[in-house]
Parts: C-alpha cells; sequence; structure tokens
C-alpha cells in the first residue's frame, strides 16, 4: 500500500505541468561510462506509436510530446530506461551498460531462470561476448577454461568430442558426464557412431550463453541425473530488429610435435649395434613416418545468421552454419552443415510466449584409424612408395616370391589411412517447443509446456582396399590373399522429452515467493544395426544383418521448487525432484533428491560505507542428487535376461552348431547412486563491480556407488556384477575473479582468472578388494588401482632402483613387502592423474577499434603413465617379428633391453604431466562504419594452441585417463576471419 | 481464492495427465537376442540352445565372440576355461614356458610365485564356478514344476530335457573336481539355492564324495560310450571324473583308491574307443573325429572361436626363429614365439629309443636348449604337437582360430592310468595288461613297429610319470601328475625356472594348491585362504 501512496502523490506533483501543450524534444543518448553518443537506440513514447531511433551522432528529435509522456530508451546491450518528459527542449540521457551491471545477468537455473544476484547455488553463467576466440568447432571449446571448476579435454580430432568434467568427476563406474540441457531438453550422452561427439551437431555461433550449475543446491532439480553438474546450453532468440550477422574464419594448421624416436640414419647405427641380423632387412630411404601420416590442414568456417521480426509480430532467428575441418591425420575430416530457426513469438499482450527451436544438421566425417603407434615404430630406412609393390603401390614387408607378408611385421601407417575410407554420415534433427502461458485470470501463476525432440540418424560405412596388406584374408595354396573388408553400421538415436509445470510469482511485502512444481517425462531410444565384413572372401559369406536395439530407457521425475526472499537481502531456495527410472526395479525405482540453499547479501549489514566493496554475498548449499549414467547394456540389469550367442559363438552338437544361450548376470536391487553436496560460497564485487568474482568450497560424498564389483562365485552368472557398494568423497575450493582492469573511453582490458582444487577419494569399495584398471603393456595389463583411501585411478606400479649414477637398474624392484621375491605385491600406489591446480586464465583488451584477446589453461600435478615408452622402449622392441622396429629415444637413458619382470610397471614411467597452454590468441579490428556506416567489420587474425609449456616428454601433457598410449596430435592452426554486422 | 484453487488443481491435473503414466517404466528388451527367462524359454529350440550355453561355456568366453566373457578381472580370451586350466596344470611345470612375461599373471604362474591376486587363478576359480551356476540355472529351469508350469507336454522333448539333465550334472561335478584339485575346496552351490547365494565352503573331503556320489547317481542314466552326439556327455566321461578322482585320492583325501580307478579305466576301455593309428591325427584341425577322444573342449575358425588351448598351442608354438605358422595352417609368424620348452622336458626325449617317436615334434634349430632370458623367444626348443591342418593337410577356414579341439579326455591317458594302478598295486588291474597298453601306445608312437616297446621291469612308476610326459605333453595334466609323484613342489626334482630361478629351484610345499583369489575370498565371507597365502 506504501507504495501505492507514492505513486498518487507523485502523479498529484506531475498533474500542473501535463496541462501545458505539446512541444519537441532534442536529445542525445551517451554512455553512462564513456560519454560516448550511440547511435541506433530505440526511442519511443509509451503508450503511443511515436518513436524514432538516434542518429549516427547519437541524436534524437521528437516531436508533439505532452508534458508526462514516458520516453523509453531501449538499446542492445545497455539497461532500457525511461524518462518523463518534463517540457525541456533538450535531453541527454546516458544508458547504463547492462554488462556492468552483475544482478541484472540471467541464471538458467532449469525449470526457469534467476536473477544472478538472486542465486543461491554455485552457478556460473558466461554468455556470448565471453566465449573463447578462436576454432571452436564443438560448443565446450566455448567456456574451455573459463569456468573455476570446469574442465573440458577435447582430443585433437576434427570435431572431436571432450571429456567435460564438472568437478573432477563424482563416480568410478557410472558417467562422470555432466547433464547438458539445451533449449530445456537433456540430451542423451551417448554419442552416434557416425558422429564425432554428442555436441558436434550444435553450431557454436547459436549459443547465447551456458549456464554452469556445479552444486546440489542448484542441480538437484535435475534429480538422478545430476551429480556430475549441469550445463544448459541457452541458444539465441529471435528480435524485433533486422540484424544480420556474417562471420567467416579461415585457418591452417599442422602438426607440431612427435613422439621423440631415432631418425633413419641413427636407426641404421642402433641396429647395427643391438641387432646386427636384422641389418639385411634395412632400406635405403629415410623416412619421418610421424611427418608422413599427416598434412596441413584447412579450416573454413562459414556463418550466416538472420534475426527479426517475422511479418512483424514474430520475432524470429535463422542462422546456416557450414563447418570444414581437416585433420591432421591424412584423410580425416569434420564437415558440419547446420540450419537453425528460432520463433519466439508473444501473444495476448505477452500473457502467452511461444518459442520454437528446431535445429538440423548435418555431418559428414571421415574418419582415420590411429596409426600413431605403428608410424612411430615404423622403420625408417623404408620408403612410403615401393614401385611394383603389389599392396597399391605401398612399401609393405613381403615375401616377394609367394607375395606373403613378412609375419609380424605392422603395416605401411600411410597405406592404411589412404587405403581405408571410413565415412560417417549423421543427420540430426533436435529442438523444442515452448508454450509460457501467464494465465489471465490469475498473472502470478505461469504453466509451462515445454516439449522436445532429438534425433539422429547416422551411418557408417568402412571399406578396407582389396590390395591392402592386413586385416581379412584367405589362403590359397599357402598364398595369403587380402580382401579387405565393408563393412556398415547404423545408428538411430531418440530422445524425446515432455515438460510441464506451473510457476507462481506473488511478491508480499517484503516476500517475494516463486514456486514451480512440476513433471517431466523422457524416453530414449536406441537401435543399431551391423552388417557386411570380408567382402570379396570365396570362403566365408557376408554376414547376416544384425539388428540388435536396446531396451528403452523412461525416466519421469516430478519436480517442486521455492524461492523465497526477504527485503531483497535473505534469500531461500528449496527444491526436491521425485524420479523414476526404467532401470531398475519397481521396488528401487523412485528416489527423491531434495536440496535447499540460503543466500545472504551481506554489503549492507557489513559493509554499508565501504566504497571499496560494491557486493557481498554468502551462499550456503545442501542437496542430494543421483547419477544414473550407466552404459545401455544396463538398461535391463535388474532382470534376468538371456542372451544368445552370435554365429561366432556356437557349440556343436554332433555336427550341427548349435547358439548358445546363456543367463547375464543380474542385480535385482540395483538402485541409483547418490551424492550429498554440502556448498559454501562468497560473491563478492570491487570498485562499483568492476571486479566480481566467487570463491567457492564445496565436499560432496557418493554413495551407494555403481561398482562393478565380486561376487560370491557361483550365486550369480558371472565373478563381477554391477552393485551398489562402496562411497567416494570430493572436497575442493574454487575461486574466480573478473576485473575490468582499465575501463577508458578508448582503452579497455578485462582480466579473468580462475583457480580450482580438489581431492577426490574412494572411501569405501565392495569387500575392501581393489579394483584393477588402466592398460599397461601385455594382453590385459592394468596400471591403475582402485583402493579405499586413494584418489581413483592412482598408479599401481613397481618401484625402481637406481644405481649409485642414479641411472635405473633393470628389473631392480624395491621388495616392499620384504618376502625376498618381486611378485604382483610389491606393487605400490604411486600418484595419479588428478591435477592439484588447474587454472584458467583469459585477457582481453581494446584500444580504440583495435582488439586483442588470448586465453591460457594450466594444470598442475597431474601425472602420466607414459605406455608409449613403458610398452616400447626397451631394445627387445627394435625387433618385431624378422624385421626392425622404431623405438623411443628414451631408451638412451634407461638402456632397458627386455619388457619381462614387469619393466613396463616402473614408477619411472609415471611422468609429472603439468602444463600451461595457450588456447587461443587472437588481434582483430572493427570498421565500424563499414559500407558507409551501413555496416560494421571486424576482421582478425590468430593462432589457435599457440603454444603449450610442459616437462613431460610424451607428445602432448593433455590426455584423459592418465595414460599415454599415442594421442591424436593438436594441431596449431593460423587463422583469420571477419565478422560482418549489418 | 477458492476459486483459484479449483483452477490450479485442474491445470495440474491437465499438465500431468498430458504424460502417460508411470508403467512406462516398466521395459523389456528388444533386442532379439536377448530375452527375458520366460520369453527365452517360450521359444523353439530354447531348452536345446541353454544345454549349448552350459557346454558352451567350456569352450566360449561369453556370447559376443572370443572377445566377450562372462568374466572380469582378467583378459576376456584368457579367461577361457581350458586356457585357466593348462596355465594352472601346464605352465606351472617343466613343460613350457610363455614368452610374454606382461600379460598379466602369466609371470608368477611360471616362476611358481604366484600370489591370491592372479588374475589367470581368478579366472580359473571363477569359470570353473560360473559353469555351476549355469548348470543350476539349466536345472531349476527344467525342474518337473517349471516344465510343467510351462506346458511342455511333448514327449520327445521331455524325455531330451531329462537327458539334459543328467549332462549338466557331469558337468557341474566337473567342475567341483577341478576346483577340489587345484584349490582343494571350493563354495558349495546347487539348484536350490537363490541367486547370490554365498555357498558355504566345501573341503576336499566334502567335494570328493559329492562329486563321487553325484557321478554315481547319474550314472546310469547316461548315454552308453560314443552313443551320444558329438559334444556331449555319456557315461565314459562320467567314469573319467571318477577314475581321476580315485587316482588321485591319496592326494585329495588321503586314501588311496587305485583299484576303484582301474575299475572305473576298464570300464571307460570296454566303451569302444581305439587308439587313433596316427597320433598326431589327435591334435589337428579334425581331431574330433579320433576314434580315441572321450572329450574335447571345441575350438572352431567359423562357429566355436576363442582364444582357448588350442588356438594358443597352434599360433603360439610358432617359432620366432623358424616362421613355420603356415606349416600348421596359421598366420606364418604365429604369435611370434610365444611358447617355448623347458630343457628338462626336452630331456624326457633324450636317447635312441625316441629317434623314430612320433610324439617327438620338437624343434631344435640352431636353438639353444636353454632359456636364460625369457623375453628371448630365439632361446629354447619350440613344440609342433598341434596343428590347424587336417589329416588330410588342408589348413583350417581361419588363420588366428583354429578348428583343433583340445582332448580333454582321451584313451591313451586311460591306459596310462590303468597301467600306473597296476604298478600301484590295484587289486582289479594287472601289470601284464597295463604293459600291454603302455606297449600299445609305443607301437602307435613308432608307426605300429615295436622297437620301442619296453619290458616289464621297465614299468616303474618314474617310467609312468616321463611316459604321461611323453604321451600327454600339454593336455593339462602334468602339475598333478607331478604332485601324485611328489615331485611338484620341494626340491626333488627342479626345472628351468621353477621357483624363479633360471636352472630351478626348490618350492614350498604349500603350492600344491593354488590361493583362493583375493576377490573371490572378498565376496564370499564363507571361503578361508589356504595355508601359506
Amino acid at each position: 500500500m506504501k507504495t501505492i501512496y507514492k505513486k498518487l502523490l507523485f502523479l498529484l506533483l506531475m498533474l500542473p505541468f501535463s496541462v501545458l501543450a505539446q512541444s519537441t524534444l532534442d536529445g542525445s543518448v551517451v554512455d553512462s561510462k564513456t560519454n560516448q553518443s550511440l547511435p541506433g537506440v530505440n526511442v519511443n513514447v509509451q503508450g503511443t506509436q511515436a518513436g524514432t531511433s538516434t542518429d549516427l551522432n547519437g541524436k534524437f528529435k521528437l516531436s508533439k510530446l505532452k508534458k508526462g509522456d514516458k520516453l523509453i530508451f531501449s538499446f542492445i546491450g545497455y539497461q532500457t530506461k525511461t524518462v518523463a518528459y518534463n517540457d525541456q527542449n533538450s535531453i541527454t540521457v546516458s544508458l547504463v551498460e547492462e554488462a556492468n551491471l552483475l544482478q541484472e545477468v540471467v541464471v538458467q537455473v532449469g525449470y526457469g531462470s534467476v536473477k544472478k544476484k538472486d542465486a543461491t547455488g554455485a552457478v556460473t553463467t558466461v554468455g556470448a561476448k565471453d566465449f573463447n576466440k578462436g576454432t571452436n568447432v564443438t560448443a565446450e571449446n566455448l567456456l574451455s577454461g573459463r569456468v573455476a571448476g570446469l574442465t573440458v579435454n577435447t582430443s585433437g580430432a576434427p570435431g572431436s568430442g571432450s571429456e567435460i568434467r564438472i568437478r573432477g568427476g563424482s563416480s568410478l563406474n557410472a558417467s562422470n558426464d555432466p547433464l547438458i540441457v539445451i533449449d530445456g531438453l537433456p540430451i542423451i550422452n551417448v554419442e552416434n557412431k557416425s558422429s564425432t561427439s554428442i555436441l558436434a551437431a550444435l553450431n557454436p555461433n547459436d549459443i547465447e550463453s551456458f549456464t554452469v550449475l556445479k552444486d546440489a543446491s542448484s542441480t538437484a532439480i535435475y534429480g538422478s541425473r545430476a551429480s556430475n553438474g549441469v550445463i544448459i546450453i541457452t541458444t539465441k532468440r529471435g528480435g524485433k530488429k533486422m540484424a544480420v550477422d556474417y562471420n567467416f574464419q579461415y585457418g591452417s594448421g599442422k602438426n607440431v610435435n612427435q613422439i621423440d624416436v631415432f631418425s633413419a640414419d641413427e636407426f641404421r647405427a642402433i641396429i647395427q649395434q643391438y641387432k646386427p641380423s636384422l641389418v639385411s632387412s634395412l632400406g635405403t630411404a629415410n623416412t619421418d613416418w610421424q611427418k608422413e601420416i599427416y598434412r596441413r590442414t584447412d579450416f573454413i568456417d562459414n556463418n550466416l545468421s538472420v534475426r527479426g521480426n517475422l511479418f512483424g509480430t514474430i520475432p524470429a532467428r535463422i542462422s546456416i552454419g557450414n563447418t570444414h575441418q581437416e585433420g591432421i591425420r591424412l584423410t580425416n575430416s569434420f564437415d558440419r552443415k547446420t540450419v537453425s530457426t528460432t520463433l519466439n513469438p508473444t501473444f495476448f499482450k505477452d500473457h502467452l510466449k511461444l518459442r520454437l527451436n528446431a535445429t538440423f544438421a548435418n555431418e559428414n566425417n571421415r574418419f582415420a584409424d590411429g596409426v600413431e603407434g605403428t608410424a612411430f615404430r615404423y622403420d625408417p630406412t623404408q620408403p612410403v612408395y615401393q614401385a611394383g609393390s603389389p599392396f597399391g603401390g605401398f612399401f609393405e614387408f613381403y615375401n616377394t616370391s609367394t607375395g606373403n607378408i613378412t609375419p609380424l611385421a605392422s603395416n605401411n601407417p600411410v597405406a592404411q589411412l589412404l587405403q581405408t575410407y571410413d565415412k560417417g554420415r549423421n543427420n540430426r534433427i533436435y529442438g523444442n517447443f515452448e508454450a509460457d502461458y501467464k494465465l489471465h485470470f490469475f498473472p502470478d501463476l505461469r504453466a509451462v509446456v515445454n516439449v522436445g525432440f532429438d534425433q539422429s540418424n547416422g551411418y557408417r560405412n568402412k571399406l578396407v582396399a582389396p590390395n591392402v596388406a592386413s586385416g581379412n584374408q584367405y589362403t590359397v595354396s599357402g598364398i595369403i590373399n587380402y580382401i579387405g573388408s565393408d563393412y556398415t553400421q547404423t545408428i538411430l538415436l531418440r530422445n524425446k522429452l515432455i515438460d510441464t509445470y506451473l510457476a507462481y510469482n506473488k511478491k508480499i511485502g517484503k516476500l517475494n515467493l516463486e514456486a514451480t512444481l512440476g513433471r517431466s517425462y523422457q524416453i530414449f531410444n536406441e537401435e543399431r544395426t551391423y552388417y557386411g565384413d570380408t567382402r570379396r572372401n570365396p570362403a566365408s559369406q557376408v554376414n547376416p544383418n544384425v539388428w540388435r536395439p536396446e531396451a528403452d530407457n523412461v525416466l519421469i521425475g516430478y519436480f517442486a521448487r521455492t524461492n523465497l526472499t526477504y527485503n531483497d537481502k535473505y534469500l531461500f531456495t528449496a527444491s526436491i525432484r521425485r524420479d523414476g527410472s526404467s532401470r531398475l526395479t519397481s521396488d528401487n525405482r523412485w528416489a527423491n533428491y531434495p536440496a535447499f540453499a540460503f543466500a545472504w547479501k551481506m554489503k549492507d549489514d557489513f559493509f554499508k560505507d565501504s566504497k571499496t566493496l560494491s557486493d557481498m554475498k554468502l551462499r550456503l548449499g545442501y542437496g542430494i542428487t543421483g547419477n544414473q549414467g550407466l552404459p545401455s547394456i544396463y538398461n535391463n540389469a535388474y532382470l534376468q535376461q538371456y542372451a544368445t550367442g552370435n554365429s561366432n559363438s556356437q557349440y556343436t552338437f554332433g555336427s550341427t552348431p548349435s547358439p548358445i544361450s546363456l543367463s547375464r548376470a543380474y542385480n535385482d536391487n540395483l538402485k541409483w547412486e547418490k551424492q550429498t553436496t554440502y556448498n559454501v560460497g562468497i560473491d563478492y564485487g570491487f570498485f562499483n563491480n568492476r571486479i566480481t568474482g566467487a570463491l567457492d568450497v564445496y565436499y560432496k560424498k557418493t554413495d551407494d556407488l555403481f561398482n562393478v564389483a565380486p561376487v560370491p562365485d557361483g550365486g550369480n552368472f558371472s565373478n563381477f556384477l554391477i552393485q551398489n557398494v562402496g562411497s567416494f568423497t570430493n572436497k575442493g575450493v574454487e575461486f574466480s575473479i573478473n576485473a575490468d582492469v582499465v575501463k577508458t573511453t578508448n582503452f579497455n582490458w578485462n582480466l579473468n582468472f580462475n583457480a580450482s582444487k580438489f581431492e577426490r577419494r574412494i572411501e569405501t569399495l565392495a569387500n575392501g578388494a581393489d579394483i584393477y584398471l588402466g592398460s599397461a603393456p601385455g594382453t590385459g595389463g592394468t596400471s591403475q588401482i582402485y583402493r579405499p583411501g586413494y584418489t581413483p585411478n592412482s598408479f599401481y606400479v613397481y618401484k625402481q632402483l637406481y644405481d649409485t649414477a642414479g641411472k635405473p637398474i633393470e628389473g631392480a624392484f624395491a621388495d616392499l613387502n620384504g618376502d625376498g621375491i618381486i611378485t604382483g605385491n610389491d606393487r605400490y600406489i604411486y600418484k595419479n592423474p588428478d591435477p592439484d591446480v588447474t587454472f584458467g586464465f583469459a585477457s582481453s583488451m581494446n584500444y580504440k577499434n583495435l582488439d586483442f584477446s588470448f586465453n591460457l589453461r594450466a594444470s598442475v600435478g597431474n601425472r602420466i603413465y607414459n605406455q608409449v615408452n613403458a610398452g616400447n622402449a626397451q631394445l627387445v622392441a627394435l625387433t618385431s617379428g624378422t624385421v626392425a622396429s622404431n623405438v623411443p629415444t628414451q631408451i638412451l637413458e634407461t638402456g632397458f633391453n627386455t619388457l619381462s619382470d614387469k619393466i613396463g610397471l616402473s614408477d619411472l614411467y609415471i611422468e609429472n604431466g603439468s602444463f600451461l597452454r595457450m588456447d587461443n590468441v587472437s588481434l582483430g579490428y572493427t570498421f565500424p562504419k563499414w559500407l558507409e556506416g551501413k555496416a560494421s567489420l571486424r576482421l582478425f587474425t590468430g593462432v589457435q594452441n599457440a603454444f603449450v609449456l610442459t616437462n613431460y616428454s610424451g607428445l602432448d601433457p593433455e590426455i584423459t585417463g592418465g595414460v599415454d598410449n599415442t594421442i591424436y596430435p593438436r594441431q596449431r592452426s593460423f587463422l583469420f576471419g571477419a565478422n560482418v554486422k549489418f | 481464492m477458492k476459486k483459484f484453487k479449483i483452477n490450479a488443481f485442474l491445470l495440474v491435473g491437465s499438465l500431468i495427465g498430458l504424460s502417460s503414466c508411470t508403467k512406462d517404466l516398466d521395459v523389456l528388451p528388444k533386442d532379439p537376442t536377448v530375452s527375458t527367462a520366460e520369453a527365452f524359454y517360450a521359444q523353439p529350440g530354447a531348452y536345446k540352445s541353454a544345454l549349448a550355453g552350459v557346454y558352451g561355456n567350456l569352450s566360449l568366453t561369453g556370447t559376443d565372440g572370443s572377445g566377450s566373457s562372462s568374466l572380469q578381472g582378467l583378459d576376456a580370451g584368457t579367461s577361457q576355461y581350458g586356457r585357466c586350466l593348462w596355465y594352472l596344470q601346464d605352465l606351472t611345470t617343466d613343460e613350457v614356458l610363455w614368452s610374454y612375461e606382461n600379460d598379466p599373471g602369466t609371470r608368477e604362474l611360471q616362476r611358481n610365485i604366484w600370489t591370491a591376486s592372479n588374475p589367470v587363478i581368478l579366472g580359473m576359480f571363477s569359470r570353473s564356478m560360473v559353469e555351476v551356476a549355469f548348470v543350476n540355472d539349466f536345472l531349476k529351469n527344467t525342474s518337473p514344476e517349471k516344465l510343467n508350469s510351462r506346458g511342455v507336454v511333448d514327449a520327445t522333448l521331455l524325455n531330451n530335457i531329462a537327458d539334459y539333465r543328467n549332462e549338466v550334472r557331469v558337468l557341474r561335478a566337473l567342475a567341483y573336481y577341478n576346483l577340489m584339485d587345484l584349490f582343494g575346496k571350493a563354495p558349495f552351490v546347487t539348484e536350490n539355492d537363490v541367486v547370490n547365494t554365498a555357498g558355504p565352503e566345501y573341503n576336499r573331503q566334502q567335494l570328493f564324495s559329492f562329486i563321487e556320489t553325484e557321478l554315481n547317481a547319474v550314472l546310469p542314466s547316461l548315454k552308453a560310450p560314443k552313443t551320444n552326439e558329438y559334444g556331449r556327455v555319456d557315461q565314459a566321461v562320467a567314469r573319467m571324473i571318477l577314475a581321476k578322482i580315485y587316482l588321485n585320492a591319496e592326494v585329495y583325501i588321503g586314501t588311496p583308491k587305485y583299484s576303484e580307478c582301474a575299475t572305473q579305466c576298464t570300464a571307460i576301455i570296454a566303451g569302444g574307443y581305439s587308439l587313433n593309428t596316427n597320433y598326431l591325427n589327435n591334435f589337428n584341425a579334425d581331431n574330433q573325429t579320433s576314434p580315441e577322444m572321450i572329450f574335447t573342449l571345441q575350438s572352431d575358425g567359423n562357429y566355436t572361436q576363442n582364444y582357448g588351448p588350442t588356438t594358443v598351442f597352434v599360433n603360439g608354438s610358432v617359432g620366432s626363429i623358424e616362421q613355420n605358422g603356415a606349416s600348421v595352417g596359421v598366420s606364418a609368424g604365429g604369435w611370434g614365439g610365444a611358447l617355448r620348452l623347458r630343457k628338462q622336458f626336452v630331456q624326457k626325449f633324450d636317447g635312441a629309443s625316441f629317434n623314430s617317436d612320433t610324439r617327438k615334434t620338437i624343434i631344435a634349430g640352431a636353438r639353444n636348449i636353454d632359456i636364460a632370458d625369457i623375453s628371448d623367444k630365439d632361446q629354447g626348443y619350440i613344440l609342433k604337437k598341434f596343428s590347424n591342418k587336417n589329416s588330410a593337410g588342408v589348413a583350417g577356414v581361419n588363420s588366428t582360430f583354429v578348428d583343433t579341439d583340445f582332448p580333454l579326455f582321451r584313451l591313451a591317458d586311460v591306459y596310462l592310468m590303468y597301467a600306473e594302478c597296476a604298478v600301484r598295486g590295484a587289486s582289479t588291474a594287472t601289470a601284464t595288461q597295463g604293459l600291454t597298453y603302455v606297449n600299445d601306445l609305443r607301437k602307435r608312437a613308432n608307426n605300429g613297429s615295436s622297437i620301442a616297446n619296453i619290458s616289464a621291469t621297465d614299468l616303474t612308476l618314474s617310467f609312468i610319470l616321463d611316459e604321461r610326459a611323453r604321451e600327454l605333453h600339454w593336455e593339462s595334466h602334468r602339475r598333478q601328475d607331478l604332485i601324485r609323484f611328489g615331485k611338484y613342489t620341494g626340491g626333488s626334482y627342479n626345472w628351468a625356472w621353477k621357483g624363479n630361478g633360471s636352472n630351478g629351484i626348490s618350492i614350498s610345499n604349500n603350492l600344491k594348491l593354488f590361493p583362493i583369489p583375493t576377490n573371490a575370498l572378498a565376496a564370499n565371507p564363507n571361503l578361508t585362504q589356504n595355508t601359506g597365502y
């Protein structure tokens, strides 16, 4: 009531002035900070059709104004301002840039949004203007290094997916991938084999913002899928003003690093010295195989988007994108075409808001096998091509009289690439339709329906040339004939969603109440077919078409959330989700995921008079989330199922092969992994929020861990079974700071820095038993361990002994259990692949029309098991059957001869993988008044993957899982491009 | 306000009604190769296919090809029943060495320094126990009540199922026999236990009684020897298991039962088996047709692909220098010299009497008989006993997965068992008959010639132990034989790399039994660890 009195009073005061006649107003609009004039600002008179926009000098003129008219100044990127006309002849209006106002940033929180200033959870939003620059083919790379606690590790393959981790992941056997939600549609975390990644179909140019939900108080609304955090992607919308954007980018890339092996001449000397019997097998060429398998690459990216008001009433946006990226591996390429449309009209005076997003993406990939392992070992004295070779002209080791391939010699890696045509085509359609209706008879309540659909239809065909020197073969009178192969698979993934919810918003005095109540239904289908294998093999038939659909996965959730704000100072959020899943028995099917959060805007209580501190908010959060990210093979893991064997797995009765049928192991007591998270955070701002940031501390405990753990032998149909046993903790701290270091008319400089540290521990495991994993030399070898009290994937190795000169003694390990003999019991836990700290750093500055930006990422303390050396840097590896093989030069340091006696599991192969990487550096210049002021043009150039600083001896320290067994190297590319805006 | 309430409830109701009901959470498998128990048994041929599963577990590791396994904790291919058995029975003895010691578990096994965490030991234990689980599941699903409830009334099918039930009980006894022999104990689980039962620990005496009782109970109902179709169990197989437990009864339960063993041997021999005139035809691609075979583990380049013992033998014994894979029907280089012979085994064939012995398939070439460095595949002699070519010399269809079956039980073994029982004083065997059987094997080995025949005085226990090595090497008998003759542990007989010494050293007596695998022990609180581990 008080406010109404104030308004009445105000009107009464204004009344005398409005009696006067209409007149004309001259005005100008400037930026509040820089005082620069703003062209193109909309100036409208509230409640009338009258309006104009500012000219290039920021000036406008309006006539026929009445005293008391409300003038509305709106401009993209600025806060809308309303000014009352007061008979003045001229006016200067200063608009405040929106980005300067922390409190106006909107944060998506799942089934709704809140203003950043009112957010109660550990949530980070990255908007388009803060995205990483450069070649960002897949969406996640736009925010790599920008969010504390979020790591993105992308392989070197074009269009490839990334290992995305929020706070390091919290599961052992279930997925550690965060839930990704695009415009309200949670997408499936399974990649289509014809595609390079789950996000490959999303054109990064269409993204408006990412919101990363890190703690349970914010993620619990997503219930059983929220334990690994949530990334909410919001795509761009249509606008009322016509705008055309065209982006072009070209990049040229190359490989920059190699595994250190011997050159042809060095190799000849080594073979002469150590394996003289192989000298006769050497050739006369000088081939750098790690160079031959790679190439210079082109990257071309075109994107056109048009935004405007369709038929004058429907704000719409359409974008067309085409990305072509070549991999440095010969033949490897990624090609994506996307068309995406958005319509977001509103009706009935904004009572009904509709939003339709639809994207069609066509991906054409040519995949290339990983031949790095073959290439670095291939004899450098042999040529790539050899005249008269029956294998397509490629050099191969073969017996010239019989035509047979030399046993145990590997194949020419260049031939492997060029003689394979492995093509994947993926057509993906996804989108959603959202209707948001504010009830006419009760405007405090909104009813929202969101229907989502995502289908990817993949086809992949791998052809291997018939004159290839490997793979399928048949023998005719002792001569082996290779016949190549022709193998096709199709993959269909479908995901349908219906979300319905009610949102209620009411301000009662100082109390603001928001409540949401709804239901979510989602179904995932997965179907695959396989056919073909060997072609032109007279001895065997082409395999028949095999159809392998997985069981559907259905998820139903009910959710409710309330936000209470008192006096705009104390904020309280409570949410609960009840989730049911088809992957569990009816007894365990449903689970509840509650969360609570409390936030207190403390600035006015403690630092009311501070000029330095401009913002301070304390956040406390608690919540329980779930994890249901199991491979689809577990879709029915609670049911006893009989699997019938394939045609190669039969048992013969009499003379007839009979298919075998066996029960799969099953667990009728399976339930969801549950995680409890506590989070304490502070959001701060200094100097009128020129410096902002957050500090968060968290503790997470995962219970009922999914674990493939031993079961009593004889009691089930395996010795291991997926079970809910064990627990896991993760504690960490995250810090971020964003500073407008310089903010003047001509020169601006923004810095963004974040650091995060976490410590993951396995607390308990099934029966307390260790679980071995991680590859190592040898069939089925393991180099890592899960053990209670240690970080998951810790390395489990032997302790190397060294001589007085510090040189490792071959085969000499510490007898740690003191039984006088070196056995598996002498292995110990030595380090782990988790980093101690990770950092992200970004800088962007502009001087007048010139802009310069770069971003850096660093990881400290992560360890790597260098399996490239562990499995190959021994003299025994110089021989491969009867031919010579190259080995890593690390052999010069160790002088190791053999691979037996566990040499490959020596702790000397565990290396420090700390690194500092510059992902991108770019320099641009903007012509703001291009084409006589009709457009603006920005030209830029840059370097992607500019440098990596590391002591790691392998190719690249940024690997996943901790075991380096050769990777697809990341190319360095030089870019230039243009953005045009009309 | 009241109006609002009603409207809101209507709205909530209608919104939630938009989506279908929670019954959607009951999903069923869609994959045509996977079905629930009831759906599966409703299919025609289900019972035979399930039977093939129980048998198949002895040859295959999983349902989806050679790389799939129903077990975890070790490499899928390595988890094959016959391969694990061979690793434990032969790789731990004087017969052979595996070159790739970085293959987990192999180094410790062949150097007799294994621990409870050895993956191959886990593989053997779990493979045997999962066979028990598959048998129990088959018996549960074929009980008269179950069949009745499913409306199975076809008389032929019911008769067949009755046969199947008898046969799988023999397979369960086989699994417990292996466990009793290798581990001295096992969790005991039957068809009366529910899923995930942690079975009580049965010691050797209990297992012995169970196997003996079970086989004797089922024996009369089994098909007569050689009357069942290939791949299935008959009376001779049951008798063979009985013969084995009696032969080793002194080791197992401290009571000699050589007479009982000889009785079973005589019954088996009477079953109509005969020696193959060509010794090597027992180890080639069509060895399933050999008249000598009592039971084999199947392998087929097309239909039964596995990394079982015969695929390992044929590929693994290809020499690193010789590159002789083509002569045994696999790729020329095979596996680069994975398997080589230890000196003490090679020396079993020393002497002129073995000059024309077809069982001596050792290739010496320019190789050194000693293996000083296990990773140097050029050291030590190699063997060419197994082949992927058939008796007509035609190579199998696949150059990796061989067509050669593994001879788990064959007549020659029975002959030697009989002879041993005779020498050990069995009342049901005669030394004369034993000598005849031994000389039958000698003649066969010498193309029918008697030049290598032995005399009655030659027929001693130490001769039998050596002759068993010459006749049956790599057929997964050696460890059991050495233990029975007191030569496995201790220092009375040392072989290269025994006890981790290149010339062999004494090993502890407790190594006669393998440890209960760490994982198995952890998962089943009823189990106790064997002494010394």
